[in-house]
């Protein structure tokens, strides 16, 4: 595997979405690349830190409510 | 909304007794399946519409449909990934292709939500000198928003909704080569936002070269 190559999997490494003979050959190329691996951490640490810091927010009351209410009525009566 | 209406929830209760035994199992199901993601969908519908009434108007109308053909539903699939199609679906076709102009960006909303909350689960990783693990919420999430849309796409539902290549390629229409490249560039872009923002705050970072 080349870096070009390797560069090609890097979303797909940080995402889980290897196969298993491409996660054998991407992981021997970053063990041995310092510029690949680079990419990888970075890439890596940016996907945490999005997860962790971008704030969820909550359906507020009245639309749980009123989707509760939407199901919970038969579908002649709804529609 | 409305506050729900006594006379009204009568009616509903007598109509719940009326119910077939197949369409009574089928709401049961709708709920166990599709209305436990109700705050990934209304999170997502913010965050694509950044206006609290059209992000409400489009999980209602997401859930409508979604009752309505809950029967097309392939069980054992991913049901969130089936109601963010629809969802998305509903974006297309109630703000882009014409009919309906969006309501105001709400920045200010997003904004104020962010300062009430900052410092507040800046717990995890203090003791880390990275200052990337320190980020507040507001300057990954401005960074997230200075992305254009197809990057900020992919990266919300990979990373936020933790959706599929496979699901996602099917959202976005496009194949899975795509989304790949599309989340490796748009976490580069993102990256590079963020060091900007560390270099204003006057952190240097190992990884800067
Ligand atoms: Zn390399």
């Amino acid at each position: 595997m080349n870096c070009n190559e390797a560069l090609l999997l890097i979303s797909a490494a940080v995402d889980g979405e290897l196969s298993f003979t491409e996660k054998q050959q991407f992981l021997l190329h970053i063990s041995k690349c310092e510029g690949c691996y680079g990419e990888f951490d970075d890439a890596q640490r940016t996907k945490m830190i999005i997860k962790e810091r971008v704030v969820r927010f909550k359906a507020p009351q009245t639309l749980i409510n009123s989707i509760m209410q939407l199901t919970s009525l038969s579908p002649k009566e709804t529609f | 909304m409305d506050k729900p209406d006594p006379a009204q929830q009568r009616i509903n209760m007598q109509t719940h007794e009326l119910l077939s035994p197949a369409e009574h199992k089928k709401q049961i199901e709708f709920q166990n399946e599709a209305v436990v993601h109700l705050h990934a969908l209304y999170n997502y519908a913010l965050h694509i519409t950044m206006n609290p009434d059209d992000a409400e108007d489009l999980v209602q109308d997401t859930y409508l449909k979604a009752y309505r053909f809950f029967n097309s539903f392939e069980r054992g699939t991913n049901c969130k990934a089936w109601l963010f199609k629809i969802l998305k679906n509903n974006y297309i076709n109630i703000f882009r292709k014409n009919s309906k102009e969006p309501g105001k960006v709400d920045y200010d909303l997003i904004k104020d939500f962010y300062h009430s909350i900052k410092d507040t689960r800046r717990d995890t990783t203090e003791a880390d000198s990275d200052y990337f693990h320190t980020m507040l919420h507001e300057e990954v999430y401005q960074a997230l928003l200075s992305l254009p849309e197809e990057f900020r796409e992919v990266i919300q539902l990979c990373d936020i909704e933790g959706f599929t290549y496979e699901e996602i390629a099917n959202m976005v229409d496009s194949p899975i080569g795509t989304v790949r490249s599309r989340l490796f560039r748009g976490r580069k872009l993102l990256r590079a936002q963020l060091e900007g923002y560390a270099r204003t705050n006057g952190f240097t970072t190992d990884t800067d070269q």
